[in-house]
């Protein structure tokens, strides 16, 4: 694995065009949110084998989304929310 | 053969009213913490749920079903209102170099496990409106960007953009609490 700071495109051996790291953080977020299409993903995910650089920003940001995600909108409660709710269904014609 | 109307009420009650606490939440998050609105909100999509009670399919996901309807409520109030306008700062906050703090400080994201859940619950109620709703509904919710966007009736990319300020935002905010509590120098 190598440190590929921000080295323009080449050719990698199977002909695919390989990503910069600029080009590799710019999709940072579609790529750990699974909306690139396969072949961007593939591309991503070659990138992220090589770079020593890129992989542990990647990996902050995959931290960050799961903790955010993890957090979720949770339950809350609200001092008499249920009995106004109950008192509102109660109202409602049968 | 209808069925009779305390039975229905009933049946609503231990099936849906149990998820009560869930919706508020949501709507809690939906509204950036105001909590007269998200009390509206989840009445609103409580009554509405109870309306089409007889819709519903028993055993089927009595929760997600409320929160679709909670969601969708929330979203026909909101693409009616104005919403407040963003502030340019925000709108400029890709282009802040402090953008990548939080990373550059502490790249194992050590920060995650230290943090206090409402330091970070406060950050993202404070975001503006557009942007706060974009991550509720994304990273809170799991919903896909086309998902999102059909919600807030704009495109792809723009739910992209604003996800990506968002979540720089937020990690600012984070990057600020981890200075303020020592565990960044």
């Amino acid at each position: 694995m190598s440190e590929c700071g921000t080295h323009s495109p080449d050719g990698s051996r199977s002909g695919e065009p390989e990503l910069t790291c600029e080009e590799s953080l710019a999709r940072v977020y579609e790529y750990l949110d699974g909306e690139l299409d396969t072949d961007e993903q593939e591309a991503v995910r070659r990138h992220l084998q090589k770079c020593r650089k890129c992989y542990p920003h990647f990996d902050f940001e995959r931290l960050f989304l799961d903790y955010v995600h993890e957090l979720g909108a949770g339950e809350e409660s609200r001092p008499g929310l249920h009995d106004r709710v109950r008192e509102m269904l109660a109202a409602e014609p049968g | 053969m209808s069925i009779p109307a305390d039975q229905r009420q009933r049946a609503f009650e231990s099936e849906a009213l149990v998820h009560l606490d869930a919706l508020y939440g949501l709507a809690l998050r939906l509204s950036g913490g105001d909590e007269p609105r998200a009390e509206d909100l989840v009445q609103e999509a409580v009554l509405k749920a109870y309306r089409a009670w007889d819709r519903f399919e028993a055993g089927t996901n009595c929760r997600a079903w409320l929160m679709t309807i909670l969601r969708n409520t929330f979203i026909n109030q909101f693409r009616q209102q104005k919403t407040r306008p963003t502030p340019v700062e925000f709108e400029q906050v890709a282009e802040r170099p402090s953008s990548d703090a939080l990373y550059e400080a502490d790249p194992e994201g050590q920060i995650f496990d230290r943090i206090i859940d409402d330091q970070v619950i406060a950050a993202i109620d404070e975001l503006p409106d557009e942007f706060r709703v974009a991550v509720v509904l994304s990273d809170l919710e799991g919903l896909s960007y086309q998902e999102v966007a059909e919600l807030m009736g704009i495109p792809v990319g723009t739910v992209k953009s604003r996800l990506f300020r968002a979540r720089k935002r937020l990690q600012e905010r984070l990057y600020d609490y981890a200075v303020e509590m020592g565990y960044i120098k």
